[in-house]
């Protein structure tokens, strides 16, 4: 089947074209060059005056493994606000903060978004992840495997075993849990907190293995780039949500000597102390840093107001934060000895000084990192907001005056002590392109995704150019998935199913007898089932693997 | 002003949501405004005109007549006004009240009072379970207000309620007044099993020995209460069913718990009452 996009206004940043009329071919799935005029078109959509993007790509979302499940369960209230009916072709659910599988896939494409991506798959809970993953529809998917405070890992980084069998373990790690890239959360802090620290800084030692989060940040970074991962070290660094944690984040730029580093939801780690209440903004030292070091790249998570969840790994930050839980209740949980994780209920709220200072931060960080290409859109979904919040972020970006009018209904103090009135850049459709499609598709490695030449994957959104940019995202007139209509004007239309993005780098396979052995006589599951086979991801036909070359 | 009434002219296959049909939200509305609104049945919003017939004005005070237990949310978040219903309701009744009257002339379903704040419920009928309980995800029950239920009710009467009375003329199910934090329930009639299992607080006043207590209440033997008689003199104010409690005496066996949460609670059983049926 030949489909035609006829003579819509294209926004391709990898192949450079910013605007121009253009018209595009699906055939098969896919994006073609121009037939011959003796071919005969099966479908034409006239899109004169419509914006045509490659589908949206969200790289850091939470939406699944078991943090997630323990926020929906907390959260019976949340999910009794939001309901959602069944139709004819989309199956019920519920949740505004921490929607359920299938709702999080339908609203995700009914956004044009068409790939997301798990950020905190422990290999413990790798299963249960991918099993959720394979629930959510339409959408593509993928995980980065979470390290850095399993034992075993701390074990040889305390022996000081040698760089090429971390990597060996690393890449060992990839394969058996079905991962894209690598995460480290808290660097060893999540492993501390178990041994009674409460506080990690950048050099401070593990008390029960002498390792620092420096060390690990380190030598993951190095393994991640020997393996050839396309991803950089997804960083949730130390000391998130602590004022003053700006100098930590600018030492943890600086620990890497060069290797590609992304640093994810930075704006959480970009507090100074200054001020009468020992809270101010670190923005603009980190955009400095982040524009002068062309090997890191960061994403933003973003803060909005309202009722959410915080649903971390970080165990040691949530269990800091629990005291300011609304509604009063949180979990924190340890998973195999490996990891853990907390959930933490949140109302962030405009009046408040630190939370709206904390929104004025994201914005900050978003406006002043100069290259779109080292930025990512997120609300570190749920922690900063609901992913459903995108086209309201996407229009503060876009225009200066609406993001004025927000910033004069905030916290007067919080106002005041931001630069973010002063700032005059305002995104256009051309930067909102390469950091929502092209730039996360390109980090992540994706090759034939996030543009629109010959040979790509047909993911394609089509919006109406309406002024109000909010409701131009929240609605695309049609959304394509593997050259399939599945949604029309914010409405799904056709539900089909995703694939799973992962990677199969190589490495030692020997590493697995020293392995097996640690997996007797410490873990509770054999090596042989902690291993997630790809007929697992392909059971029962919800779902396809989708390899990604190594570099 | 004549009361604002709502004839239900149909046989409902769905649950009816009601909760638009409140002094609050009917307040400042004229006639067309009225019959303007949607409210939820099943999945479809439908207009109140192809539901019910409405005559009367005067929106402080709303009657339902006709009513069937396919109606839902019946008084939900009421601050003031009256509302009364002729028949029988389904689940919510006076969800999140704040104040005012709801007077239901039938019986009801469960979650009676979730969740409310003020104000008081009378129910002529029966009602189903969680009377005056606090939803999964909630922190407490009730936290304020009297619910009066002249019929029977199912389990868990009062469920981690916070404060606020229950009275209950008829039986209660088991699990009455588990996991409460505060507040004073009252069967006239037997109860079932695990009374005030997992209290912290609070009065659970029962008129007949249960057949069974939990092994974490601890007996006082028999004392008379003199904080009795100041309740109920209160209670004979509240209405006319009250009246056999003037004069009583008040001894009661007290036992005290849930000794497992921390055993301030306490479940008092009247000695003298003569209770005529």
């Amino acid at each position: 089947m030949l489909i035609k996009l006829s003579g819509g206004t294209v926004y391709d940043p990898v192949h450079g074209i910013n605007g121009e009329q253009r018209d595009i071919y699906i055939r098969d799935g896919q994006i073609t060059r121009r037939p011959a005029a003796t071919v005969d078109i099966d479908k034409t959509y006239d899109l004169k005056g419509k914006v045509i993007m490659a589908g949206a790509i969200d790289m850091h979302t939470h939406i699944g493994g078991g943090k997630v499940n323990i926020a929906r369960m907390m959260l019976p209230e949340d999910h009794r606000q939001d309901l959602v009916s069944r139709t004819p072709l989309t199956r019920s659910g519920c949740g505004h903060a921490a929607p359920s599988t299938l709702t999080a896939g339908y609203r995700y494409v009914e956004m044009g978004y068409t790939a997301c991506f798990e950020p905190a798959m422990l290999p413990a809970n790798a299963r249960q992840a991918h099993m959720e993953m394979a629930d959510t529809p339409i959408v593509d998917k993928g995980a980065y495997a979470m390290l850095g405070s399993d034992d075993f890992f701390l074990r040889m980084l305390a022996a000081k075993k040698d760089q090429e069998a971390i990597a060996d373990y690393v890449g060992w790690i990839i394969n058996a849990t079905q991962a894209l890239a690598i995460k480290v959360v808290n660097p060893g802090g999540i492993s501390a907190f178990k041994f009674n620290q409460r506080k990690l800084d950048l050099d401070e030692k593990n008390e029960y293995y002498g390792t620092t989060p420096r060390d690990i940040i380190k030598c993951l970074a190095q393994a991640v780039n020997e393996l050839g991962v396309p991803h950089p070290l997804h960083v949730h660094g130390c000391n998130l949500g602590v004022p003053g944690n700006v100098q930590t984040t600018l030492d943890t730029i600086n620990s890497v000597e060069g290797l590609p580093l992304h640093l994810t939801h930075t704006q959480f780690h970009s507090y100074g102390t200054e001020g009468d209440r020992q809270f101010s903004s670190g923005a603009a030292e980190i955009a400095e840093a982040v524009n002068a070091n062309p090997n890191i790249s960061i994403d933003v998570g973003q803060v909005l107001f309202g009722q959410t969840v915080t649903a971390s790994g970080d165990t040691m930050r949530q269990y800091a934060g629990h005291w300011h839980a609304h509604p009063k209740k949180w979990v924190l949980m340890d998973i195999e000895c490996d990891a853990g994780c907390g959930v933490v209920p949140f109302k962030y709220r405009d009046k408040n000084f630190v939370n709206a200072l904390q929104w004025a931060i994201g914005l900050e960080l978003f406006l002043l990192v100069n290259d779109p290409w080292r930025i990512f859109l997120t609300t570190d979904h749920p922690n900063g907001a609901p992913f459903t919040s995108y086209p309201h972020l996407i229009r503060l970006l876009m225009d200066r005056s609406f993001r004025n009018d927000m910033l004069s209904t905030i916290n007067k103090d919080a106002a005041a002590s931001s630069v973010l009135g002063s700032i005059d850049r305002e995104y256009s459709l051309y930067d909102i392109a390469i950091m929502t499609r092209a730039a996360p598709a390109r980090s992540l490695g994706l090759k034939n995704r996030g543009h629109l030449g010959s040979g790509s994957i047909a993911d394609i959104t089509v919006y109406n150019n309406v002024k109000n940019r909010e409701k131009m995202f929240e609605k695309p007139l049609y959304v394509f998935k593997d050259g399939e209509l599945v949604a029309k004007n914010g409405k799904i239309v056709k539900v089909t199913t995703g694939g799973t993005h992962v990677l199969k780098p190589e490495y030692d396979k020997s590493i697995e007898r020293s392995l097996k052995s640690y997996f007797d006589k410490y873990q509770t599951i054999k090596l042989g089932n902690f291993k997630i086979d790809d007929d697992e991801i392909v059971e029962h036909g919800n779902g396809h693997i989708i390899v990604q070359p190594c570099t | 002003m004549t009361p604002l009434i709502f004839t239900l002219k149909i046989k409902p296959q769905f649950s009816l949501d009601v909760s638009e049909l409140t002094p609050d939200k009917l307040a400042k509305k004229n006639k067309t405004q009225i019959k303007s609104l949607k409210l939820n049945y099943g999945k479809k919003k439908v207009p109140v005109t192809d539901l019910f017939t409405i005559t009367g004005n005067d929106s402080e005070n709303v009657q339902i007549l006709r009513s069937c237990d396919k109606l839902v949310c019946v008084g939900q978040g009421i601050s003031h006004g009256t509302i009364e219903v002729k028949g029988n309701v389904g689940d919510l009744v006076g969800q999140h009240m704040k104040g005012g009257h709801i007077t239901v002339n039938g019986n009801a379903g469960s979650w009676v009072g979730n969740g409310m704040s003020g104000g008081r419920i009378d129910i002529t009928g029966n009602v189903e379970h969680h009377v005056g309980a606090g939803k999964p995800g909630d922190a407490f029950g009730m936290t304020e207000g009297f619910i009066n239920i002249k019929g029977s009710a199912g389990d868990r009467v009062g469920d981690r309620m916070r404060r606020g009375i229950i009275t209950i003329h008829g039986k209660a199910g088991d699990f009455c007044g588990s996991r409460m934090h505060a507040g004073t329930i009252l069967v006239l009639d037997k109860a079932g099993r695990n009374v005030g299992t997992g209290m912290r607080r609070g009065t659970i006043i029962l008129s007949k020995q249960p057949k069974h207590i939990v092994a974490t209440f601890k007996s006082n033997g028999n004392l008379k209460m003199q904080f009795l008689r100041l309740l109920f003199t209160q209670f004979v104010a509240m209405g006319k069913e009250f009246t056999k409690f003037k004069n009583f005496d008040p001894e009661v066996h007290r036992f005290s718990g849930d000794l497992a949460r921390n055993g301030k609670g306490e479940i008092l059983i009247l000695q003298t009452l003569n209770l005529k049926k």
